[in-house]
């Protein structure tokens, strides 16, 4: 069977998510490569609804609509990544820091990156700077990214940073920082690789920091 | 012109008239910031030590929370959530009691007439009443929705694909606000406020379509009946609201907080479009400003917060959130000496 990319891309901005599972596994089976799903049929949804949150035409019920649709359609996708058919664009740790429990903002930056291809493992909210450490510890992270939406709780981003430079590990991840009290002078005090104001920019972002932009 | 007493200073603020001072009062103030200022005072103390409009006080019922994992901070909200509390004791919803549209059907909602909801306000009722204003708030429809009952990608979720269960569930909600509103306004609140954020700092949560339908018509249900209990009704909500402003505005609240400038909130701007319809109240940021920021800053935009929004009253200047536990101490007793030098009405700024 022929199978639309373009549908797929459709109605994962659409935020069908039974469709988008449908449309992947017609697409595997007609032995459409997965990087080229992922390119054509999933990259470009998931620009295309950052593109409408940041112009104001999408809100959070379209966004994680169009999350859920994609999060399925890369799980379709996962035996043939993990078999390394196409590849992960690279490994993302993400999370709120401690005494924090935002996450939506989060939440969105996690999907845009899955649907950008990155593996990506979600920490959650409030997470303890030891566990930062130790999850980059033992799985190998290429960046951890992490959030603060309060005042009172942005100097822990901070305290991460020291953290994990005082384990040992700075040198072996980039560090991207990001929420509404967090400024580019702010990341770049604390000694952060990158800030991003959005989820659309801090996909661009991390690419650039792997050096694939 | 004489003196007035706190409640008279806002009721005039809230009339959209001229009071003797632009009034002042926040929502919370952290304990560390209180203690820094007056030892070990109590909260009612700490009010009449600075001499603020208004007491308030929270439909908030720590202590009526059922432990479930004491270790990890878990406990059960009357909504029947699951909440963990963070390191900073912020607390975070981990469960909510509606998985499907069937739970609604066995869904027992909490009780607004139990009188130990009351017995804090009965308190400040009795210490305060005639003097300073006696403010309660309540936790809007749609956040109570949102982190009380059925979760955030739930909600989000519900609203596009089965709008009438989202009807289902704000009228639950809805029915235990106004039993709350009125046995509150029985025991003697002078003012309602409703908590509940619309908005992030980049703009509405949920489209304003979504919000027209979903979330202001409850609103608007509350203040109506507020109103016809003879009391004014202040909006808290954060976030850059300027796409959903009118439909706030023509809920028919008197007043709207914190028109934060963190969040592109100009209170110059919402002065000239709405100042003739709705006091304005906050604007003093509470993240750089207020947490970082000198106290001669900190006077400088109290001025210029009466200088933009004062003239003719319908000012409440407040900060843009809470006074949380980051606020220099220093700042705040800045920030209200400012507003009580700066504020004094006749204004004379230009």
């Amino acid at each position: 069977m022929t199978v639309d990319l373009n549908e797929l891309s459709r109605r994962i901005i659409e935020g069908d998510a039974d469709k988008a599972i449908e449309l992947t596994k017609a697409a595997l089976e007609g032995g459409v490569p997965v990087q080229e799903i992922l390119t054509r049929g999933l990259v470009g949804a998931m620009n295309t609804v950052g593109e409408r949150f940041k112009r104001g035409e999408y809100f959070l019920p379209e966004m994680l609509l169009a999350g859920e649709a994609v999060k399925a359609a890369v799980e379709q996708l996962k035996p043939a990544l993990i078999r390394g058919e196409a590849g992960y664009t690279g490994k993302y740790l993400i999370g709120t820091v401690q005494g924090d429990v935002h996450d939506i903002g989060k939440n969105i930056v996690a999907m845009m990156l899955e649907g950008n291809g990155w593996e990506v493992t979600d920490l959650g909210v409030d997470v303890a700077p030891e566990d930062f450490c130790s999850a980059v510890d033992k799985n190998g992270y290429h960046i951890v990214g992490m959030s603060a939406l309060l005042t009172l709780t942005m100097s822990n981003l901070a305290k991460t940073i020291d953290a994990l430079k005082a384990a040992g590990l700075r040198d072996r991840v980039k560090i991207m920082v990001g929420g509404a009290p967090v400024t580019q002078a702010y990341a770049d005090q604390i000694g952060a690789d990158g800030y991003a104001p959005d989820a659309v920019e801090a996909v661009m972002v991390a690419a650039k920091l792997l050096g694939k932009s | 012109m004489p003196k007035m007493t706190g409640l008279e200073r806002l009721l005039t603020a809230l009339k959209l008239q001229e009071p003797d001072v632009v009034p002042h009062f926040e929502f919370l103030i952290n304990q560390k910031v209180r203690d820094a200022i007056l030892p070990g005072a109590s909260y009612e103390d700490f009010v009449d030590y600075m001499d603020l409009d208004a007491v308030a006080v929270f439909d908030r019922t720590a202590e009526r929370y059922e432990p479930v994992d004491a270790s990890k901070k878990i406990v059960r909200d009357h909504w029947g959530a699951i909440v963990r509390f963070t390191s900073e004791d912020v607390p975070h919803p981990v469960e909510t009691p509606i998985k499907s549209e069937r739970d609604l059907d066995s869904y027992v909602p909490p009780d607004p007439d139990l009188p130990w909801r009351y017995e804090r306000l009965r308190n400040l009722v009795k210490r305060f009443k005639g003097q300073r204003a006696i403010v309660a708030t309540l936790i809007d429809t749609f956040d109570v929705v949102r982190d009380g009952l059925r979760g955030d990608v739930a909600l989000y979720r519900d609203m596009i694909r089965n709008p009438e269960m989202v009807d289902r569930m704000n009228e639950i909600v809805l029915k235990y606000q106004l039993g709350y509103i009125k046995n509150c306004i029985e025991v003697g609140a002078d003012i309602i406020v409703i908590t509940g954020d619309y908005a992030t700092t980049m703009g509405p949560m949920v489209s304003p379509q979504h919000t027209e339908r979903f979330i202001t018509p409850c609103l608007k249900r509350m203040v109506e009946y507020i109103h016809s209990l003879g009391k004014p009704c202040i909006k808290h909500t954060d976030g850059n609201l300027w796409r959903i402003f009118d439909l706030i505005v023509e809920t028919g609240i008197n007043g709207l907080h914190p028109i934060d400038p963190e969040a592109g909130m100009d209170i110059g701007e919402a002065k000239a479009k709405y100042g003739n319809r709705i006091c304005l109240m906050g604007n003093i940021d509470c993240g750089p400003l207020l947490s970082w920021g000198t106290q001669e800053r900190v006077r400088q935009e109290v001025k210029e917060c009466i200088r933009k929004a004062g003239k003719g009253g319908g000012l409440i200047v407040a900060s843009s959130n809470s006074i949380h536990s980051a606020v220099k101490p220093e700042n705040y007793v800045a920030m209200v000496e400012a507003i009580r030098e700066y504020g004094q009405y006749p204004l004379s700024l230009d």
